[in-house]
């Protein structure tokens, strides 16, 4: 590995002195192959520990570090920084109230993912074993439960930005993932609930969702089949 | 909170079914009308004679007061669901929904009398 120089400018935001958020630049040299979080632990480490941002697993499986980085919603764990050269600008996700720095209220987008009963609703009775799924009924849900609940996409989403009440693709694409699950029995309450302006139809296909998810899922897709499942339920 | 999310007769659904199935209806429509007025042409190269001919046909009326319907329909939900997205207040939403049905009506007005015009005009 190689040191090289790079220019990271970071939004920050201090809700204590701040009265709106400001660019701070940082002049810093770091290894060729960082990450951004490498970029922003070296920044809070060695140069300014006041930075707020939120990390955890390093593995791109927790969904704690979503910012946006030079224009485009990623996981700063998993993203190396010489996707974007020499020069970073790194924002917090959009559309989210900002705490401080990198830190954003994430609390209405777990409000929204509460509201479609994101848990396998049952009434049958249990099986003696497991339940049984067909390879075909598991590939029908099978990338949908790959989400990490990073809010990238429903910061990516043009629709949700100026409508706080729009449940959002994280909070849709959940919703689907319990609709097609063979196993489930809920997905008329959950159709019912997306079945509404602020729900499902809201998602106008603009892909932003699709190219914000790092785990790379097909949710524009997803939201269409279920567009189509609460027509056919309501036929 | 919830009950912002029950199920209304106004959800959308109606709306994103409408524009499905007028998208498709447009489609067939432009391949018919791309067909007749400029490859069925036997031989002959796409002129003002011809256009009008062809205007005076029985089906030129009604295929394109089809094809105007379902144009300024596809066209106005389209608009009119990208205004909801932007306009939060329900005074706002009447407004713009005002005006698209009066540009919808007035449109559809100049339409229909066009139609009209080409299909009773005299061929030289």
């Amino acid at each position: 590995m190689a040191k090289i120089d790079i220019h990271v400018n970071i939004l920050r935001y201090r809700p204590e002195s701040d009265e709106k958020p400001r660019w701070q630049e940082f002049a810093i040299s770091v290894d060729d192959e960082s990450t951004v979080l490498d970029v922003l632990n070296e920044i809070h480490w060695q140069h300014d520990g006041t930075l707020a941002y939120r990390r955890s697993c390093r593995s791109s499986i927790c969904g704690s570090c979503a910012m946006k980085v030079n224009g485009r919603n990623v996981l700063a764990c998993e993203t190396p920084i010489h996707r974007f050269g020499r020069k970073l600008k790194i924002e917090p996700l959009s559309g989210f109230q900002i705490i401080k720095d990198l830190v954003v209220d994430l609390d209405p987008f777990f409000e929204k993912l509460q509201r479609i009963k994101p848990y396998l609703i049952l009434d049958k009775s249990l099986p003696d074993k497991e339940f049984v799924q067909t390879p075909a009924q598991l590939e029908q849900i099978g990338e949908s439960t790959l989400c990490i609940l990073c809010a990238a996409c429903s910061a990516a989403c043009p629709s949700s930005w100026p409508n706080s009440e729009y449940l959002g693709p994280a909070a849709l694409l959940k919703a689907y993932r319990f609709v097609f699950d063979s196993r489930d029995d809920g997905a008329d309450q959950r159709l019912e609930i997306v079945n509404d302006k602020n729900g499902v139809w809201r998602c106008h296909t603009i892909f932003n969702c699709m190219e914000a998810c790092p785990k790379k899922i097909k949710i524009t897709e997803y939201l269409s089949r279920l567009k189509l499942k609460v027509v056919e339920n309501s036929l | 909170m919830e009950k912002n999310f029950k199920q209304s007769s106004r959800s959308g659904a109606v709306a994103w079914l409408l524009q499905r199935i007028s998208a498709v209806i447009l489609f067939v429509l432009l391949l018919f009308h791309f067909l007749t007025y400029h490859f069925l042409t036997r031989g002959r190269s796409v002129d003002y004679q011809q256009v009008l001919e062809r205007s005076q046909s029985w089906w030129f009326p009604l295929l394109q007061f089809a094809f105007l319907l379902t144009a300024l329909y596809h066209g106005l939900n389209g608009v009119w669901s990208v205004l909801e997205d932007y306009t939060a207040s329900r005074g706002w939403r009447l407004v713009w929904f005002s005006l698209l049905l009066t540009v919808g009506l007035a449109l559809l007005f100049v339409g229909t009398l066009t139609i009209i015009k080409l299909y009773t005009l005299k061929v030289a």
